[in-house]
């Protein structure tokens, strides 16, 4: 048994044209048993900026915790708004300071940048190393799964109700061949000043 | 004379005083001045702007009042510096509360954690007691808005309208005067502290370049904080000096009215 599959989930981040999605499965299970329906997996930091965690439970809630913490003492002493690529360090280095006692969780950064407007994803493993891809990053105990369904369905700089197709038919596909994900989905879909939040209507299994 | 109780913070003199803690209290009597106002639907601050040195750049959006968490915003009278460290302390402590309950914390709780602090540099350590006094405003679930005032000896109140700074004593009478318990709303408050800030502040026209406001009131439950535009400002203080006018014209016409006596 693997410390990041105990509880199970699923979550994924696409970049589109001048927006982002990001999305995650709603399913809180101990090991076999599904325990509840409705633990999203993504906190948003701001307006802007989308955190979405995955791996154990009980870390998921403190590293979004802790987090929030940084993130609005940083907002009020410098009175702006974090950058995603800034909010990545300081996630790197939270995760990095645990490096031999880690925080069992593989994170997803989903944001657009304040000044520059340009949409902005991240990853990093569960001791904080970060990826900066240009289209999509997933994690969670079916991340093979996703890799796949967004390697056959991502394309660049769709639209935001294309990109909201895409990311919902690669998350729900791929939850759907694993045993520790799934049990209903929600995905935000992220543009200067507009965020939509929907839940999918998913497999109940 | 008691001069020589002077120079510890932490020994009485012999009437009961400790001097350190007056003198600092001395030194906020020379700073500028704040003021805030409780209303029914929210809290407003107002501050002196005093440095409006022409080469000053100005880069900050607020020079005397500062956002401590969502639900509290506070202004300081007295020595900057140490406001700035106890500012950010505030800070920290308000989210370091969120950070263990997953709630914000009430306001009358982060107005008792920095009066402990300022305590604590009147009774031991030996250093000299934090020159500044500080006024809250907040809302909470437990008690709705609040306004609260501490000083440097670690003393608090909560108020429904109070003043610290230069020319305090006067404010404070004239609000003692002028608040209506029942039914302050707001813009009355906001209107109330231009009338006040405008008899203790040395100036004949209010403007945005020396006062600075900031409300807090609650929108679709949630806690809103804002700091006035320097626009709104003016718009406030000329809508006032309208009044003033009006008075002043009909004051006169009531002298012209009524006969002089030889």
């Amino acid at each position: 048994m693997s410390i990041m599959s105990y509880n199970g989930g699923a979550c994924i981040a696409m970049k589109g044209r001048n927006c982002i999605a990001i999305a995650s499965d709603l399913r809180f299970g101990i090991q076999g048993q599904t325990v509840g329906m409705d633990f999203e997996k993504i906190f948003p930091m701001n307006d802007h900026l989308y955190l979405g965690l995955t791996g154990l439970a009980s870390d998921i809630l403190t590293v979004s915790e802790r987090l929030e913490f940084h993130i609005k003492l940083y907002e009020l002493r410098e009175n702006r708004k974090i950058s995603p690529k800034t909010f990545l360090s300081v996630l790197s280095n939270l995760l990095y300071e645990k490096r031999f006692g880690p925080y069992f969780i593989e994170p997803v950064i989903a944001g657009i940048d304040p000044k520059t407007r340009q949409p902005f994803i991240a990853s990093c493993d569960l001791i904080g190393c970060p990826m900066e891809p240009e289209d999509f990053v997933v994690t969670g105990t079916c991340a093979t799964q996703l890799y796949g369904m967004c390697e056959a369905l991502w394309k660049p700089d769709m639209q935001p109700d294309e990109l909201f197709e895409c990311c919902s038919q690669a998350l729900l596909n791929a939850v759907d061949r694993d045993a520790g994900s799934g049990w209903g989905a929600v995905v935000h879909i992220i543009e200067v000043g507009k965020v939509t939040t929907r839940r999918l209507k998913a497999r109940m299994d | 004379m008691s001069r020589r109780y002077d120079s510890r913070t932490t020994i009485f003199s012999p009437e009961g005083r400790l001097y350190q803690v007056e003198y600092a209290m001395e030194a906020i009597g020379h700073a500028g001045t704040c003021l805030g106002i409780l209303g029914k639907d929210g809290v407003v601050l107002a501050a002196e702007k005093r440095s409006v040195h022409k080469l000053l750049d100005d880069v900050f959006t607020s020079e005397k009042i500062y956002t401590l968490d969502t639900n509290i915003a506070c202004s300081v009278a007295g020595i900057t510096s140490d406001a700035n460290v106890l500012v950010t302390d505030l800070q920290r402590t308000a989210q370091r509360y969120k950070l263990s309950y997953q709630k914000n914390i009430p306001v009358e709780q982060l107005v008792i954690h920095l009066c402990d602090i300022k305590q604590a540099y009147t009774q031991y350590g030996g250093m000299r007691p934090f020159g500044i006094s500080v006024l809250y405003m907040g809302w909470d679930e437990h008690y709705g808005f609040q306004l609260y005032m501490s000083d440097p000896s670690g003393n608090y109140g909560g108020w429904k309208g109070t003043c610290i700074g230069n020319n305090s004593q006067a404010a404070i009478s004239m609000l003692k005067q002028e608040y209506d318990e029942d039914g302050t709303t707001i813009a009355d408050a906001l209107r109330l502290a231009i009338k006040v800030l405008s008899k203790t502040l040395d100036t004949n026209k209010l403007t945005s370049e020396r006062v600075e406001m900031a409300t807090l009131t609650r929108e679709d439950g949630k806690t809103k904080i804002t700091i006035l535009s320097d626009k709104v400002v003016d718009k406030l203080c000329a809508e006032f000096e309208e009044e003033k006018a009006k008075l002043e014209a009909e004051r006169k016409e009531k002298e012209k009215a009524t006969p002089k006596r030889k």
